[in-house]
């Protein structure tokens, strides 16, 4: 049998101290009188995981959920507080990409220097070296001093080194979100081709696409806990799921506008009013957007977006396009605007909108995210359906046919 | 509850080579053996003088004399003793010129200054590599020794056509010169490890330390006569202090033509191993907390 790539065994980091340096004087004075006890940040709280030879890992979750810690506790760049790690292999690892080089040093002098630091022998690097520039794509640019180097090349030089060390296990933190798009396709078909190769790959990210379609399991942080482990495809769509609908209960004001006119409610209703989250596909949609205002403003215009994230939508009701207005009395009211059929991929959606007056200028209500829903379908999730959603969210009728010779 | 990494295999991260290699970190394993650690620091050799070679590249990447520097700095502050101390403080020189004399002494005392102050700032200097790689961090002020190493050989060189021009020939002692950098190295091993590693926890030891080499240099016999100290103190100098040790051997050979005090310099030497081994212990004890807080 195996061993497994990566073993840690109840693992816990937490950083201690308030401060972000002592001084002597504060250690001298604490001698005196009893400092206050630090306060010690829990990272990583009690993590078991086990990561096969050949697997490749996508670790998930908020900002601050652990994920660099898990890693840099990989790499061994930080030590555990508690617990026991086991490592079998050779890593190589993409964290801070980038930093640390030296500024006074050339392009060249810096991937010989780097190379050798991250684990590359001077032939290996020899050899590769212009795999490495031609990868980085910084062209003559490689004799001149890193401090002239824009941030954007010093990034994918470095990325460029890492990517080329051959590790058993290759541990990636956030790099793909460095550089151009061409360059981040580089960078995925690296990591594709790492894992072809049979080695290792642990990837943080939260580009939810990338790592269904680059891992096979997947993992996900909650405030330095382990909080759910699976098939890479459930573990995305469960995270992202709840990443998704997290947000309004937190973010989402009760109330948007102010200033004599205000929405009070925004979202998806069913057929007798009633407001849900989950809304099935194929169906007729009724978004209602429920008002309140102090006094009569006529030839309103609305405006209901649907987007699948990043805040472009992809699908635009407007009142302002057709024409229509709708004058708005004075107190509280209600306006739907209807879809006839939704034929959109199963995930969460959010929808946006605004509101413009017809006299003066600009928006009532300037356009923003206002409340989000989930589209669901009878039929099984299947692997691939989250990246199908996550791409594109709108489902056109179709099948598919061998044309007879 | 602190953590220990033990590298189970010889690690060939620096080899390159690709055999497996296998980490287990346990945070209640027990201080496993520094010469495991050694063993790791050893392989780690390369990856030193690459960083070494770092150094000696940036350091004089932009000074237009480049290289003259290492030679011009010991020589203006001994012409500088020369004209103040030699000629109306009246210190005894030994029966030798006053230049020579303090010549001897500036070139240890330079290299010792210069390794000290440069290992101290090294580990915290490169707090961003400390983030991203893991490597053994001791490597770093190992790497900034060495690149003074670079610097003393040229300085060395001008000691002696500064004793040829003077008349003095080479004798037979002259063989023991080559021994005289060794114990400067063993000291800067030994006094250098620790400020680097506090320096990480403490800024202040960036303040502390230009006011000790201060006194370092007039705790040294730079520019007085260790004959001047009554003996036991003279032997303690010796032994203690990497660069009253490697000034007497320096004057010893060159002013006197006579061999170094064996005794008193192995002794000196093996304070100084045992005081790195020491220290090597303690910074890989707080080396496992570099990251968090370089």
């Amino acid at each position: 049998m195996t061993q497994p790539a990566v073993t840690f065994d109840h693992v816990s980091k937490h950083y201690r101290g308030t401060r972000a340096y002592r001084s002597l004087r504060d250690d001298i004075t604490g001698l005196l009188r009893p400092a206050p006890a630090p306060v010690a940040v829990e990272a990583i709280t009690d993590v078991s995981l086990e990561i096969s030879p050949g697997e490749s890992l996508g670790i998930m979750g908020l900002n601050g959920a652990g994920k660099t810690t898990l890693l840099k506790l990989m790499c061994r760049i930080a030590y555990p507080s508690a617990g026991r790690i086991t490592i079998n292999g050779r890593i190589g690892a993409l964290i801070e990409v980038g930093t640390g080089m030296h500024p006074e040093l050339s392009g060249r002098e810096n991937v010989r220097l780097y190379g050798r630091i991250m684990g590359l022998s001077r032939n290996e690097i020899a050899r590769r070296f212009d795999e490495i520039v031609e990868f980085a794509g910084v062209g003559d640019a490689i004799d001149r001093q890193i401090k002239q180097y824009s941030s954007g090349m010093q990034l994918r030089l470095g990325f460029s080194i890492a990517a080329h060390l051959e590790p058993d296990i290759f541990v990636v933190d956030e790099a793909i979100s460095v550089g151009d798009a061409g360059f981040q396709e580089r960078c995925v078909e690296r990591m594709t081709q790492l894992s072809h190769e049979g080695r290792t790959l642990i990837f943080v990210s939260h580009d939810l696409d990338a790592i269904e379609t680059l891992c096979e399991r997947g993992v996900v942080l909650k405030s330095g806990r382990l909080a759910g482990d699976g098939p890479a495809h459930e573990i995305v769509g469960a995270y992202f799921d709840e990443v998704s609908f997290a947000r309004p209960a937190a973010m989402e004001r009760s109330e948007i506008g102010g200033g004599g006119f205000s929405l009070i409610q925004v979202g998806v209703v069913d057929h007798v009013g009633t407001a849900i989250l989950e809304v099935p596909a194929d169906q007729p949609t009724r978004i209602r957007l429920r008002y309140r205002a102090d006094r009569r403003i006529p030839g309103t215009s609305f405006t209901i977006g649907l987007s699948a994230g990043a805040g472009r939508c992809f699908v635009l009701a407007s009142m302002l396009g057709t024409g229509e207005m709708h004058d708005v009395e004075s107190g509280e009211g209600v306006i739907d605007c209807v879809f006839d059929d939704l034929p959109l991929n199963p995930r969460t959606y959010e929808i946006w909108g605004s509101v413009r007056g017809a006299a003066g200028y600009g928006d009532i209500i300037d356009w923003q995210r206002m409340s989000s829903f989930k589209v669901v379908r009878s039929e099984p999730e299947r692997k691939g359906a989250v990246m199908v959603a996550m791409r594109v969210p709108v489902r056109f009728p179709h099948h598919w046919e061998v044309p007879s010779r | 509850m602190t953590a220990r990494w033990e590298p189970q295999l010889e690690p060939s991260v620096a080899s390159g080579a690709e055999q497996r290699q296998q980490y287990v970190v346990d945070s209640e394993a027990k201080l496993a053996g520094t010469l495991r650690s050694l063993r790791e620091t050893w392989s780690y050799r390369d990856v030193m003088l690459a960083f070494a070679s770092r150094s000696i590249r940036v350091k004089y990447k932009q000074a237009a004399i480049g290289l003259l520097w290492v030679v011009l700095q010991p020589l203006s502050a001994t012409l500088l003793f020369t004209l103040v101390v030699g000629k109306f403080a009246h210190v005894s020189s030994e029966h030798a010129p006053y230049l020579l004399f303090a010549l001897c002494g500036m070139t240890a005392w330079q290299f010792l200054s210069e390794a000290l102050t440069t290992s101290a700032d090294s580990v915290v200097a490169d707090s961003a590599l400390l983030r991203k790689v893991y490597f053994p961090r001791e490597i770093l002020p190992v790497a900034a020794i060495v690149a003074a190493v670079v610097d003393l050989a040229p300085s060395i060189v001008i000691l002696i056509i500064f004793e040829l021009a003077f008349g003095y020939w080479p004798t037979v002692q002259w063989l023991a010169l080559p021994l005289v950098p060794i114990a400067l190295i063993a000291g800067a091993l030994a006094y250098g490890l620790l400020p680097a590693a506090l320096n990480v926890y403490y800024r202040d030891v960036r303040y502390v330390l230009p006011f000790l080499m201060q006194l370092g240099l007039f705790l040294s016999p730079v520019i007085y006569s260790l004959s001047s100290l009554s003996r036991p103190v003279r032997d303690a100098f010796i032994i203690f202090n990497p660069a009253a040790c490697a000034i007497d051997g320096f004057r010893r050979i060159l002013l006197h033509h006579e061999w170094p005090q064996w005794l008193l310099s192995a002794a000196s030497l093996g304070w100084c191993l045992l005081l790195a081994l020491v220290t090597y212990t303690i910074f890989k004890k707080l080396e496992r907390t570099f990251s968090d807080r370089a």
